[in-house]
């Protein structure tokens, strides 16, 4: 186990492509935009020893969409990078190559809010069952099930 | 009560079917508390096999078949088309709180409410999830129910004067003449 | 291989819920996986924005059946550090008893199920009624033998008597016999070693590069747990070690499983035997105030991560769960890879996944494109032959 990383090596490291500040003891935030993630992703694994992606939080806050990304590393420190995205077209490159595990996350983010993440080709359902029409995405705060849709299931009563 | 009648091979047949049944059991989707539950009722604790009761992975050796958990849209039709693959004569069971009306996920996005809105359920168990008693008194409650249906010669009887074949608890409602 | 659809059938008991991979394989060797996690997709998240904060962790704790303590105790406990609340003591070492009560019955369960996947149904039927008895205990404390409904947001919800605390510790010796006998039988059982030896191995550089938990990861070497990485409930204070392998194949796993089992019992009994006086649980406000939190706990599983944002009001905004099991299904993919066909029950089983193996496999021959349907049960057979043929070494 290493030192703890502090907020001042943090804010050094990225000091170009992101800010950062300390949220919990344990916690660093980066704010960064979406054309910077590679640049900062890399940046987090190569300079602030983070090897581990815990997971890539999804949220709608109203306005915008929110993609947090939390990474950590044998120093203990959760260092999480968030940015946003516009409502109406919302694309982030992807980072499934130089972090495999996000690949799973990236499918099922996209499944539940429709964020694109360029650079992939398979990025199909992972989470939502065959029979779901395209560009609904549940979990946005402005969505709602349309009584007239066919989200799947059985069509018809039953015998 | 009813004398069962027909050829001597087809009385063995009843009386094999009401002494051991074999089970199936399919997960719609859930959190799995009651499937562990009916695993549980095979373990050295409760012990079903000793009763000849088998859980079987094929639908088409079964005569019964648990549904656990709440039906997802995915699991809809598949429920279905293994129901259907079941011989004649068939029981439902669903279990818990979900089987009945969709438990805790009742109305959410990806859910169909009931298992009955799938397919026709012969008893309902309570429970979140059910004990392994609970689950092994629902199996009597078929045998008897399959015993009766063998008396009547069919499931028909309990189809007509308008009584559901659905139940809510372990009871038997008598068919009114 | 044969255009043969099976139908898609519940496989066998001892296999929980459903998931769908295609294998892609060339004869008998695989060479890529792919993932259909939507059996199981209830739409908890978006619900659970729709319920304050009673009524939503009944909703959050059926998440999973095995883990739900886990994921109650996350939750509670990150909205607790959103509004900034600390619960007494005794709430405290009542949730990790609970907790690692959990633990046992899971790695009992995974153990059993394990050995029912290479044929050694005595070890299913053992451990299976072991079990039971940690069953009983959780019963008598909570009421219930699955879904305890023990935790609420500022504490427990029941507290545990005298009586409550003898039953469980008389059980307690009698449980750590039993465990001592599989430690003994997973160091000299031949059945067990050759058939986990070597099967579904993942280095230490693999483990961290796909995000492996749990004790996955940790019979990889991999040194992280985040009971002492990430301090919660009394874990700085009892003493207990982390287990850890090198083997880092299906028999690591399992010898990291049962390690815990014995450090998971001493922890039990250390709570039980120190029980502090006090309150059981403190007023919550209603409402808790804006913000966000990433609180993280060690689920039997792995790593269990809830990423909670609230804004002010009684209910949440954006609850986001990732469960461990999701986080190794990539690391089960890339082990996968150039193994025989015949392996995948064991290495599935091995990661001992929450929503879990499948009932269907698809088979896409890769030469011919044809695709075929096996069911788990034709799979585990040919898994038991493999490993029963005299050419074996």
């Amino acid at each position: 186990m290493i030192d703890p990383i502090t907020l001042d090596f943090v804010r050094e490291k990225i000091q170009d492509i992101g800010t950062a500040e300390q949220v919990r003891s344990n916690r660093i935030r980066i704010t960064t935009t979406p054309g910077r993630i590679r640049d900062v992703i890399r940046s987090v694994q190569e300079l602030l020893s983070c090897d581990r992606l815990l997971t890539i939080s999804a949220a709608d806050n109203g306005k915008t969409l929110e993609l947090i990304y939390h990474l950590t590393g044998s120093h203990r420190m959760v260092v999480s990078i968030a940015l946003e995205l516009p409502r109406d077209a919302p694309q982030v490159p992807t980072t499934s190559d130089i972090l495999p595990p996000a690949g799973i996350y990236e499918r099922q983010i996209h499944d539940l809010f429709g964020i694109l993440f360029q650079g992939r080709s398979d990025l199909k359902k992972i989470i939502l069952n065959e029979d779901w029409p395209e560009n609904e995405y549940p979990l946005r705060k402005d969505w709602a099930p349309d009584p007239g849709t066919f989200y799947g299931g059985i069509k018809g009563e039953r015998v | 009560m009813a004398v069962i009648t027909g050829s001597l091979s087809q009385r063995l047949v009843n009386w094999a079917r009401v002494k051991s049944p074999w089970v199936t059991l399919f997960n719609s989707g859930g959190c799995n508390a009651c499937d562990i539950e009916v695993i549980a009722c095979l373990m050295p604790r409760f012990d079903v096999e000793r009763f000849g009761i088998l859980v079987k992975g094929s639908p088409r050796h079964a005569d019964i078949m648990i549904v656990t958990g709440h039906v997802t849209l995915k699991q809809a039709s598949r429920l279905r088309r293994v129901w259907e693959q079941i011989p004649e004569p068939k029981y439902v069971i669903a279990l818990g709180a979900c089987g009945a009306s969709g438990g805790v996920f009742h109305g959410l996005y990806h859910s169909v409410n009931s298992v009955d809105s799938v397919i026709p359920v012969d008893a309902f168990v309570v429970g979140c999830p059910p004990r392994p008693d609970e689950i092994i008194n629902a199996v009597v409650t078929c045998l008897n129910l399959l015993k009766e249906d063998i008396a009547h010669g069919g499931k028909e009887w309990r189809q007509t004067k308008g009584i559901k074949n659905s139940k809510n608890t372990t009871e038997i409602r008598e068919v009114i003449q | 291989m044969p255009e043969v659809i099976v139908p898609i059938g519940p496989h066998h008991p001892a296999l929980k819920e459903p998931v769908n991979f295609k294998v892609i394989a060339d004869g008998e060797k695989i060479i890529r996986l792919d993932l259909d996690l939507s059996y199981n997709h209830r739409g908890i998240e978006k619900a659970a924005e729709q319920r304050d904060f009673i009524r939503v962790l009944p909703l959050i704790e059926r998440v999973c059946g095995i883990c739900s303590h886990s994921h109650t105790t996350v939750f509670a406990k990150g909205i607790e550090e959103l509004m900034q609340l600390e619960i007494p003591l005794r709430a405290q070492y009542i949730r990790t008893i609970i907790a690692e009560l959990e633990r046992i019955h899971s790695h009992l369960l995974w153990l059993g199920v394990a050995a029912h996947e290479i044929g050694f149904n005595t070890l299913f039927m053992w451990t299976w009624s072991d079990r039971e008895a940690v069953q009983d205990t959780l019963e008598e404390m909570s009421g219930n033998r699955v879904h305890y409904g023990m935790n609420e947001v500022g504490g427990v919800r029941r507290d545990l008597t005298p009586e409550q605390v003898n039953a469980a510790l008389v059980r307690l010796p009698v449980l750590e016999e039993r465990v001592k006998k599989y430690v003994d039988m997973v160091n000299n059982q031949k059945t067990l070693l050759v058939r986990f030896k070597g099967i579904g191995k993942l280095s230490k550089e693999e483990a961290l590069k796909y995000g492996a938990v749990g004790p996955t990861a940790r019979a990889s070497g991999v040194d992280y747990d985040v009971r002492r990485d990430d301090p919660y409930l009394v874990y700085a204070d009892v003493p207990w070690n982390v287990v850890t392998d090198t083997n880092g194949d299906v028999y690591g796993r399992t010898r990291v499983r049962i390690g815990e089992l014995m450090e998971s019992i001493g922890i039990v009994r250390y709570c039980l035997e120190n029980l502090p006086e006090g309150p059981i649980r403190v007023n919550a406000p209603k409402t808790a105030p804006k913000g966000e939190i990433l609180s993280r706990y060690e689920a039997p599983r792995g790593e269990l991560v809830h990423f909670i944002r609230t804004n002010g009001t009684d209910k949440v905004e954006r609850v986001d769960i990732r469960t461990p099991t999701l986080a190794n299904w990539t690391s089960v993919a890339m082990c996968l890879v150039n193994q025989n066909l015949a392996d995948i029950p064991v290495i599935v089983a091995a990661i001992d996944p929450c929503l879990s193996c499948t009932s269907r496999i698809t088979v896409i021959n890769s030469d011919n494109k044809k695709e075929g349907l096996i069911n788990f049960d034709v799979l585990r057979k040919r898994f038991r032959t493999r490993y029963q043929s005299p050419e074996r070494p």
